[in-house]
């Protein structure tokens, strides 16, 4: 122990402590002898009479004296042997006991490991990481393994077992699902490998064929809706199988298993199924289906896709149906609502069914904007729409709904690419609108423009704007004219002049037609008036563009008050001194254009119920030989006649060439404008580059022809704005 | 090693009346040395011994477990004595409190270090 003497400070040294107990030969043998008795007993469940303080003694002693491998080997193949005898009782066991015996061999095995590792503690605590040996439990664990389940009367037998009673589940018999947890969690216990090598892999494999099969006779006798249940259900089912007795790692795997077989293989099928796919369920509004479909689909790779792609190629084929459709096209107002309800309706289905996923969205998006651009008379219909609904539509409607209303036709606009077209014809029939006195709701009028502004800017509707000015002003003059000149005026008509900027309004310039000499009188002295306080006007009558009220009295001297146009009143007034005129003294007298006339005798004549004048001979159309009469016998119920006044119009064929014609004429300004300021800042660019460019620039406002801009780019160059370069024909320099 | 022979228990009574916990980690236990001599301890404090602590809790029955009384022929007395203080020694320790040295007697250390082996502690 100790090397020297008295200085034991130095040379201190320890020893392996060496036990002093003589060994006899025969110890090893008997000690295990001891210990393999009691391991025996412990199997029998006879463990009670023996004491944990000697068997352990004598396990340490044992590895004490380096007798840890006898005890260790002693151990393994009493274990071995052990497990040997419990495969037996096993394999013996009848049909469904096989499962049981299974389990509660093995609830015994692990209690007497258990019990094992305990007295062998000691062992396990020094001799198998010295001599690096598998630990107690775990070789109890791998022993179990390669005796029991690897043994060739039970592995497959096992197997078999659990995939019939999973089977047998799945059919709807009821199973002992506290046994099948117990079995799963013993091969988890075994290791992960077991469990996946032994159960997981061939019952994916079994299940994947089964639900082949099973999907494959749903699809040949259900219709969608019924299918997707289905399969919902069978999904649920297996989470919910996975979660009472298999590996939670299983659920990600089975589900794969489920939604391949089940979905992803009949995705297409499903969805084009006749008479219940997807595009029976967005036609019926099948909320319920639609967000099944979706959240199934949602789970497969291209799941979404394939359903995104047949709601978009349905979506275009009606839209394109829908603004093709000759029937149609008669009523804007009627065209419009459908297009609004049209997107209503799929706007909901995607909110309620689809989660409002934003692909979706972008979808029907993309499918309106393709559409309605396939009819170039959209833009029209929509400012037709709204002219209806600031006519009359939103009489009574709270202000909420207006907002509510003048939205959605934003969102319509959104999708227009000319909106240039759509600023046309709504300043048109703005311009009506307000002239004619017709709008319903000054609020509504200018919500509407604030849209317009916060959509395309300033630029777009400071002529609107300007027009609501104009008819402010206007009717400041006409209080302050009546203010100052009363006196002088007198009994004669009253008049009401619109003073309307020049530029700013949709006007053309029109000769002005003979107006009697009453309002001839009155206007003259408006005009003095008028250039009196602003110097340097000059003020043009529209006479298109006005109305008029007039008393008439009739053979039985019935009185209305007539309501006409400009034009109507001064052919009227031609019949106070005359009972009778031909077509060519009316022109001749009144000097309104020819076109114009033949409307407003047309509907002075010809119109039943509103047939004022009388005209020979009696025919639908006006001819250049008739002669007109004042109607005596003219009856009618209302006091006030309104007769043919200038309501807005779907545009005749003519007039739309002609407004298209516009259209692009302004336009050509705008293509230029683009051009120089891209060249300005680029000096130098090549064609294809130019034409991107304006493209890009131009697109908030309409898509610009290609054609055109090269016209454009042709005129800059003429007109010296532009130069081809020297050398390189293709590129353009911008010329300060 | 001392006291080989097994010391037939001379004066234990098998009296005790702890039959009503003998799992829980509450209750007694009782260590005998090889002598004979009793101790009584918590079972708190002897599974601070891990060998305690499998044997004490260790499924399936093993006579220490139903008798609450655990032999130890080969630890003698003032040994086990000083290995019952350390168990309470310890627990203290370990529950954070200001503890004092554990003084160990240069001439028990090697037995006590033995012990402690065996019953890993």
């Amino acid at each position: 122990m100790s090397g020297g003497g008295p200085p034991r400070k130095r040379n201190f040294k320890i020893e392996l402590f060496k036990h002093r107990v003589e060994l006899d030969p025969k110890y090893s043998e008997r000690t295990w002898k001891v210990l393999e008795h009691a391991i025996h007993e412990i199997y029998n469940h006879n463990a009670s009479g023996l004491s944990f303080e000697e068997l352990y003694r004598t396990a340490y002693n044992m590895v004490l004296h380096k007798y840890g491998e006898k005890l260790y080997d002693g151990l393994e193949s009493t274990m071995t042997w052990r497990l040997k005898e419990l495969s037996k009782s096993i394999e013996a066991a009848q049909g469904g006991l096989f499962l049981e015996e299974l389990n509660s061999k093995w609830m015994d095995h692990n209690k007497a490991l258990q019990m094992i590792r305990d007295i062998l503690m000691y062992m396990d605590r020094t001799y198998v990481p010295q001599s690096r040996r598998i630990p107690v439990h775990e070789l109890g664990l791998n022993l179990w393994r390669d005796h029991i389940i690897h043994s060739p009367m039970i592995h497959s037998r096992l197997l078999d077992t659990l995939l019939d009673l999973i089977h047998r589940e799945r059919m709807g018999e009821m199973i002992n699902r506290g046994l099948m947890r117990s079995i799963t969690k013993m091969l988890m216990d075994l290791g992960a490998t077991v469990y996946q090598d032994d159960f997981e892999k061939p019952f994916l494999e079994v299940s994947a064929s089964f639900y082949s099969v099973e999907s494959q006779e749903f699809i040949e006798c259900c219709d969608c809706g019924n299918y997707l249940k289905k399969s919902e259900r069978r999904l649920n089912e297996e989470m919910e199988r996975v979660s009472h007795y298999l590996d939670a790692g299983t659920e990600a795997k089975i589900t794969s298993v489920v939604e391949k077989e089940m979905i992803a293989n009949h995705r297409h099928r499903l969805v084009h199924m006749e008479n219940s796919g997807l595009v029976n369920m967005l036609v019926d509004d099948k909320y319920d289906d639609l967000a099944r479909m979706y959240n199934l689909f949602r789970r497969v790779s291209d799941g979404l896709s394939t359903i995104r792609d047949v709601m978009t190629s349905y979506l275009r084929e009606t839209g394109k149906q829908l603004v093709t459709d000759p029937e149609r096209l008669k009523d804007p107002v009627e065209f419009v609502q459908c297009l609004l309800n049209e997107k209503d309706k799929h706007d909901k289905i995607i909110n309620v069914a689809f989660g409002n996923d934003k692909t979706f969205q972008n979808a029907l998006n993309s499918s309106f904007e393709y559409f309605i651009n396939l009819n170039n008379r959209s833009p029209e219909f929509i400012s037709l729409y709204v002219d209806d609904k600031l006519r009359k539509g939103l009489k009574g409607a709270t202000e909420e709904d207006v907002e509510v209303i003048l939205d959605k036709v934003m969102m319509l606009f959104r999708y227009l690419q000319e909106k240039d077209v759509f600023e046309k014809y709504y300043k048109q029939h703005l311009a009506k609108r307000l002239l004619s006195g017709k709008t319903v709701s000054d609020d509504a009028e200018r919500s509407m423009i604030v849209k317009l502004k916060t959509e395309c800017g300033y630029q777009f509707t400071s002529k609107l704007e300007g027009m609501f000015t104009d008819m402010k002003t206007s009717q400041d003059t006409m209080l302050d004219f009546y203010a100052k000149k009363s006196e002088e005026l007198g009994d004669g008509p009253t008049l009401d002049v619109h003073i309307l900027t020049t530029g700013s309004w949709p006007t053309q310039p029109c000769p002005p037609c003979n107006l009697p000499t009453e309002i001839l009188t009155i206007c003259d002295k408006f005009r003095s008036y008028y250039l009196g306080t602003h110097n340097g006007r000059r003020l043009t009558w529209q006479t298109n563009m006005g109305t008029a009220d007039i008393k008439a009295t009739f053979g039985k001297g019935q009185k209305h008050e007539l309501n006409v146009s400009t034009y109507q009143m001064c052919v009227l007034m031609l019949f106070n001194s005359t009972d009778g005129l031909t077509y060519k003294d009316i022109e001749q007298d009144t000097a309104i254009p020819a076109s114009d006339l033949r409307r407003c005798l047309q509907s002075l004549a010809c119109v039943k119920g509103k047939n004022v004048l009388r005209k020979e001979p009696m025919s639908k159309d006006i001819s250049e030989d008739d002669t007109f009469y004042f109607n005596d016998k003219f009856t009618s119920k209302l006091v006030k006649v309104k007769i043919g006044t200038v309501v807005a119009q779907k545009e005749s064929e003519p007039e739309k060439q002609e407004t298209r014609q516009r259209v692009e004429e302004d336009r050509k300004p705008q293509i230029e404008a683009a051009i120089v300021r891209i060249m300005k800042s680029r000096r130098v660019l090549d064609h294809n580059s130019i034409v991107a460019e304006v493209t890009k620039q131009l697109q908030a406002r309409f898509m610009p022809n290609p054609v055109v801009i090269k016209k454009r780019i042709e005129s800059l160059i003429e007109r010296e704005f532009l130069e081809r370069d020297k050398a390189d024909r293709k590129l353009y320099r911008y010329l300060a | 090693m001392l006291g080989k022979g097994e010391t037939p228990g001379h004066q234990n009574p098998p009296q005790h009346k702890d039959d009503d916990d003998d799992d829980a980690p509450h209750g007694v236990v009782k260590l005998i040395s090889a002598e004979g001599f009793e101790f009584v301890v918590d079972k708190k404090a002897a599974m601070v011994s891990n060998t305690l602590r499998n044997m004490l809790t260790s499924p399936g029955g093993f006579s220490e477990t139903r008798e609450g009384e655990v032999r130890f022929p080969e630890i003698s007395t003032p040994i086990l004595e000083k290995i019952c203080q350390y168990f309470y020694w310890s627990l203290h320790y370990s529950s954070g409190k200001e503890t004092s040295e554990f003084q160990i007697e240069p001439e028990i250390t090697l037995e006590l270090m033995m012990a402690a082996n065996y019953l890993d502690t």
